[in-house]
């Protein structure tokens, strides 16, 4: 059984032990990090992910327990072995870039191997091959402020890789950056463990990055709370047989990165009580639903990947219920419109605003779903109430008990039934109508 | 971290803070300034006073006379006595006559002075105008060396010395009888003598003639004077303490340049002291300069050693970037010092000769000087930094990083 290349046993870090702000950042963490593995502390801030990556790195002293990187308790070492260390062993990448502005790009890529007496064309080279294969290679002349976050990122990756270190290190790497500059850095991080074969330790609250791991540590208030392995990837951690298996829990672990282990247990069992689908199909129904929520896709694409064997990227739900999710889902999308007319009428104050009329078709829709005969007042009423709840008059609550009021004090005389089968249905109108962009 | 790689670093402030950097360089300079002009001064007023002696013989001679009270008397062979001293090299003597000149008609009083051409050396005789008589001349039986005040005697304005060079002058001797009464016989030297220098003696009416011409018109049996060389530097207090002992009055030129020089030496150091000051001023601003630069540098300190720079790395960046700025500050304050210096000679030069006077260096600066104020800023950049080097190389990186 291969050898972890980082130990961590029952670790404690105290800051300011003994004062009247003492804080336990660690406590008795344990890590076994396996060589080439990308591994992600993951956790809300101030939970400790970044006080644990630092003292790996070798900068941060642990107070109680054993710490040992290749075998060796870094802390231990003589300060040139430390620098040594730091220069060959660990790579690191920061979320506030930490590139030094007065400096070129490429002095910032070779400022490592300036450290390390290393000659100016060799660093320079190396340097400015790291920069092109990054893709900032064009803009190494420049000095760092000029770049745009996304580039600066990249620059310090390739910083971080000038002395060709076997662990990397990233703390919030894409915190700062935009959603395709992250797509870009997280690729590039990817790449250097895969291709690369480095070890990588990355500090994250991003829960969009934890399938890129092997193994993700989850960290709250100073302890591990659980360490989840990633099904998706072949796994490096030598895994004794029955000693770990992967459950739903993981699964569930990545839908919802912030709920304890408990939570998930519940989830999975309210899951299985309340719904005919496994969560694998509901994710695939979700991204099914968001296209066409999008107009990305039509009724008879969405109806096929609906009706898709599972194994080729479908639900695999039946072509009947699947038409009629089609059907009740083109309809909601379609009505929602008009809520959204009536709202844009309202806040633009348009003189022609006729209100009546679309809050008439809005009430024709919703009877007609429910095939409810009204009488002449009783319709009245109904596009009085529809029309107050658009604006925003009343609340959801407040219009099913309208609806079970008699029809001469403004009601409908339904059922409570009646009145919360229309109401849940509205809702779900109006919530795909409403602009939440509040202003 | 290699020298050049050192270099490059630490001399990023010029680029990255140029205002800033060039303000601290130029408070050193004003500093440094200070001390070279005020210790150009010492050196240039040592050098104006030291420049009017003769140096090398004379300061290697005592000049002797009789006291008088104890009946010593300098005779020819007092001065063969002196020369078998220890440590003396020669004597030479000086016989001394009143007389009366004659020029033109004009006739005044003055002193006859009998030597012989190594006295001259030995008293650092010299000429203003015209020739000094050499080592050859000793057999010269028709020139003479006046005093400047001779030539007042005759009406000359001192514009006009050069053109006495060549005239022709007479001289009666009057000699003291043998028989030791108090009458006086006058010796008349029927010829007229050439007046070839005119010498810087200011105060007294003497007249230089060579020796043997004197005696052959008067028996000279005591000298006035005697001028003993020494052989080196070490034997002339030595020698000095002798012939004291034998009841001489000795006076010695190298102990009055001495004392000039310890007093030249003091009012460098009080000068010094001065400029010190004002260089103590400016290292305390840039003192201040190097720890806020500390402050503002915390996070990229930090930056720098969790990417692998050694605390020692992280020293030497900011002890030679002090050590740039104290050397660039000594620099400038040398070229402003210098420059002041040389624009109040040029000023006092002008301001001379347009009112006839002489020129002088009233400042003055030798390359050893500068070399070493260059090399003391250099020292002084090396001490303000190294303070805030020694704290910024113990900053915890992770501390530091996080500093905003």
């Amino acid at each position: 059984m291969a050898k972890p290349l980082i130990v961590c046993r029952d670790l404690s870090i105290i800051y300011n032990k003994g004062k009247s702000n003492e804080f336990k950042a660690l406590q008795g963490v344990s890590t076994d990090i396996f060589e080439g593995e990308y591994i992600i502390l993951f956790g809300p801030s101030g939970c400790g992910k970044s006080t644990l990556m630092y003292s790996i790195q070798g900068s941060l002293p642990p107070g109680e327990g054993t710490l040992l990187v290749k075998g060796d308790d870094v802390y231990s070492y003589p300060p040139a072995e430390r620098v040594y260390f730091q220069r060959y062993v660990m790579g690191i990448i920061f979320q506030q870039f930490n590139l030094i502005p007065s400096l070129t790009v490429l002095d910032n890529v070779a400022l490592p191997m300036i450290f390390c007496n290393t000659d100016k064309t060799t660093r320079n080279r190396r340097a400015q091959s790291l920069l092109d294969r990054f893709g900032v290679g064009h803009v190494s002349h420049k000095i760092t402020p000029m770049l745009s976050g996304g580039q600066q990122q990249r620059v310090s990756v390739a910083r971080s890789m000038i002395n060709d270190p076997k662990i990397l290190l990233a703390d919030e790497p894409t915190g700062n950056l935009d959603s395709v500059s992250t797509q870009q850095v997280m690729d590039k991080i990817d790449e250097i463990n895969t291709f690369d074969r480095r070890t990588i330790i990355m500090v994250s609250h991003n829960a969009a990055h934890l399938s890129y791991a092997h193994r993700v540590y989850y960290l709250k208030d100073g302890h591990v709370v659980r360490e989840v392995v990633n099904p998706q990837r072949k796994q490096i951690k030598p895994v004794r047989e029955g000693e770990t298996i992967v459950t739903e829990l993981e699964q569930l672990a990545r839908l919802f990165p912030y709920d304890s282990v408990e939570t998930l247990r519940v989830k999975s069992l309210v899951n299985y009580l309340t719904q005919d689908y496994s969560f694998d199909q509901l994710v695939r129904m979700e991204h099914a639903i968001s296209l066409l929520i999008q107009g990305k896709i039509d009724r008879s694409a969405f109806i096929k990947s609906m009706t898709l064997p599972y194994e080729r990227g479908g639900v695999e739900v039946d072509e009947k219920e699947a038409r009629r999710m089609a059907s009740i889902a083109e309809r909601m999308i379609n009505r929602a419109d008009d809520v959204r007319r009536f709202r844009a009428r309202k806040d633009n104050n348009d003189i022609f605003f006729s209100q009546d009329k679309l809050a008439e078709r809005m009430k024709e829709h919703l009877t007609h779903e429910y095939r409810i005969k009204l009488s002449k007042e009783q319709n009245n009423n109904m596009t009085e109430i529809i029309a107050d709840r658009v604006t925003g008059v009343i609340e959801a609550t407040d219009m099913n008990e309208r609806m079970m009021r008699g029809i001469r004090s403004g009601g409908l005389s339904l059922s409570e039934r009646e009145a919360d089968d229309i109401s849940r249905h509205f809702e779900k109108t109006i919530a795909q109508g409403i602009d939440v962009s509040y202003k | 971290m290699r020298v050049q790689d050192l270099a490059q670093l630490s001399t990023r402030m010029f680029k990255t803070n140029p205002l800033r950097t060039w303000l601290t360089i130029l408070g050193m300079g004003v500093g440094t300034a200070a001390v070279v002009v005020l210790v150009g001064l010492g050196f240039g007023l040592q050098k104006i006073i030291l420049e009017q002696i003769v140096f090398g013989e004379t300061l290697l001679s005592l000049g002797v006379s009789s006291t008088g009270a104890q009946g010593l008397r300098l005779t020819p062979e007092t001065v063969a006595n002196f020369e078998l001293k220890d440590g003396v090299l020669d004597a030479a003597p000086l016989a001394r006559f009143p007389a009366l000149v004659t020029y033109k008609g004009l006739t005044g009083n003055v002193f006859v002075q009998g030597v012989e051409p190594p006295y001259l050396r030995y008293a650092g005789v010299t000429a203003s105008e015209g020739e000094v008589f050499e080592e050859e001349d000793i057999e010269d039986t028709n020139s003479i060396m006046l005093s400047p005040a001779t030539l007042k005697l005759f009406g000359i304005a001192d514009e006009d010395i050069e053109g006495f060079i060549g005239e022709q002058v007479s001289f009666r001797l009057l000699v003291p009888a043998d028989d030791g009464s108090e009458e006086v016989n006058e010796i008349i030297i029927d010829k007229q003598y050439t007046v070839r220098g005119i010498t810087k003696e200011e105060g007294t009416l003497n007249v230089l003639m060579m020796l043997p011409e004197l005696r052959n018109y008067v028996g000279i049996e005591e000298y006035e004077r005697i001028q003993v060389r020494v052989d080196t530097n070490e034997n002339l207090p030595l020698v000095e303490a002798v012939l004291i002992e034998e009841g001489y009055r000795v006076t010695a030129l190298s102990k009055t340049v001495e004392q000039a020089s310890k007093i030249f030496q003091g009012i460098q150091a009080v000068l010094a002291t001065f400029g010190g000051i004002a260089l103590i001023v400016s290292a305390i601003g840039m003192f201040n300069t190097m720890t806020v630069t500390l402050l503002e540098r915390t996070k990229e300190i930090g930056i720098m050693r969790t990417l692998g720079a050694s605390p020692n790395d992280v020293k030497y960046l900011f002890v030679s970037e002090s050590v740039v700025v104290g050397f660039m500050g000594g620099v400038t304050g040398i070229l402003m010092g210098v420059a002041f210096g040389m624009s109040i000679n040029l000023f006092l030069n002008i301001l001379a000769s347009q009112f006839g006077g002489q020129a002088v260096s009233l400042f003055s600066f030798p390359l050893d000087f500068l070399t070493f104020i260059a090399l003391f800023s250099a020292g002084v950049g090396y001490l303000t930094g190294i303070f805030p080097a020694r704290r910024a190389s113990t900053l915890n990186p992770l501390d530091a990083i996080r500093y905003e």
